[in-house]
């Protein structure tokens, strides 16, 4: 029972402690990529140590476990030993029954988010097809409306459109820069790492960290955005256009939960950040590796701690 | 449906044909699948004319749009990136604390001199 309570406790401490130390770290946002890897890596980290201490429960009933006690060069009975549970079979049955459950949910919230951003592209694409105007030279769809509003459709033949009156609103180099970030999100597949944070949120709301992870991978998706477009425009025109635009949507009231993105896009635009060493990013990257594996350690390690002992408890029959 | 906002009058299938095969060649029979899916699409209206219809959008392009538009910035709030916003709507105090951050970048002189 010890692998499954350590992995328990972990995932507790990664979701709770571990996710709040992340969300207050400044280093993402010096390395968004690497940001967006470390919540990638907590997410799996958490759902990892509660599936495999589901599953460890039930290794002492699963059928197998003399082959995997003779691969492993040890005896059944130690094998067992490591990870038995008070209640048995009772214990291995809920474990299973936890896996499965936190697996199911998991497959069951991204076939539905994938279901429902492909009908939703796919119906944006039929009626900008109706509706919208292709400018050849800027590569860009155009609506006629008299609201600011600049989007892109990703996922297959992705698109970017703006409105009548964004073109309006905004001048030559200010669009291209737009036009640059938008393009830079479709170019590098980020809707994809979105819809796997928000399906995380989706499965499990009751975890503030798969939330906080929703929220903070869509910040730095912006921010890769951002720094891809400052690579063919000035960083100031960048954010007087994000300012611009801001201002010519429609006031959202209630909705507007983009405000502090778009403060954090602007100071981040007018003074970049040195990026991060790269003996820290190495450091980093390591740190986020261990986290995602640290599960599977803690899962095998009774296993292995097992073959190195070289006895095996005797049970007399009663 | 370019044709069929402008002309802003019901029109044949004939009608849309000819005027579309000035520009590039096109059979009746795709012209006339179209605006029979439109019509399913409840897009186009239609009533017969003898033995054929007459079509006529049910809306104008600007209400489409409009309704189009309404939905779309609808999902800026949306985090499942069925859409990717440059940036998403905001509400009165942020955005004017987004323009005294831009000021305050452009010319940091003035803005503590204003103070």
């Amino acid at each position: 029972m010890a692998p499954a309570l350590v992995l328990g406790a972990y995932a507790l401490l990664v979701a709770t402690v571990g996710a709040h130390v992340l969300r207050r770290s400044q280093w993402p946002e010096r390395a968004p990529r690497l940001g967006i890897l470390a919540w990638q890596a907590l997410s799996s980290s958490v759902l990892a140590s509660v599936v495999l201490a589901g599953l460890s429960l039930a290794l002492p009933v699963w059928s197998h476990d003399v082959q995997l006690a003779r691969l492993l060069d040890t005896c059944v009975a130690l094998l067992r030993d490591q990870y038995a549970a008070p209640g048995g079979a009772m214990a291995a049955s809920a474990g299973i029954g936890i896996a499965a459950l936190v697996a199911g949910r998991l497959a069951y919230c991204l076939g539905r988010t994938a279901w429902v951003v492909t009908s939703g592209r796919s119906a944006q694409r039929s009626r900008l097809a109706l509706l919208a105007r292709r400018d050849p030279e800027r590569d860009v769809l155009i609506l006629e409306h008299d609201a600011c509003a600049a989007y892109c459709v990703p996922g297959r033949g992705g698109r970017v459109v703006i409105t009548t009156a964004t073109l309006e609103a905004l001048d030559d180099a200010q669009l291209a820069a737009v036009l640059h970030h938008e393009r830079a999100h479709l170019r590098g597949r980020h809707h994809l790492v979105i819809q796997l944070s928000s399906a995380l949120r989706a499965a499990f709301p009751f975890v503030p960290a798969f939330a906080w992870g929703e929220a903070e991978v869509e910040r730095l998706t912006e921010m890769m955005a951002d720094d891809a477009a400052v690579q063919h425009a000035d960083g100031l025109t960048l954010a007087t256009a994000l300012v611009r635009l801001a201002g010519g949507a429609a006031p959202a009231g209630a909705l507007g939960a983009g405000g502090q993105t778009a403060l954090a896009r602007v100071r981040r635009l007018a003074t970049p950040a040195r990026p991060l060493g790269k003996i820290r990013r190495l450091a980093t990257l390591a740190c986020v590796a261990a986290v995602a594996l640290v599960p599977i350690a803690l899962t095998v390690g009774p296993a292995l701690s097992a073959m190195s002992a070289d006895y095996c408890p005797i049970t007399f029959p009663v | 449906m370019d044709r069929l906002w402008a002309w802003d009058r019901p029109a044949l299938v004939r009608e849309v044909l000819e005027d579309l095969q000035r520009d590039r060649k096109i059979a009746y029979t795709t012209v006339m699948t179209v605006m029979e899916n439109l019509h399913r699409k409840g897009i186009l209206s239609r009533e017969r004319h003898g033995r054929a219809y007459r079509y006529t959008p049910e809306r104008t392009r600007e209400e489409h749009t409009a309704a189009m538009m309404e939905e779309v910035l609808a999902t800026s709030a949306d985090r499942s990136a069925t859409l990717m916003h440059f940036v998403q709507n905001i509400d009165r105090s942020e955005l004017a604390a987004l323009g005294a951050l831009l000021d305050e970048i452009r010319d940091p002189k003035k803005t503590k001199q204003g103070r």
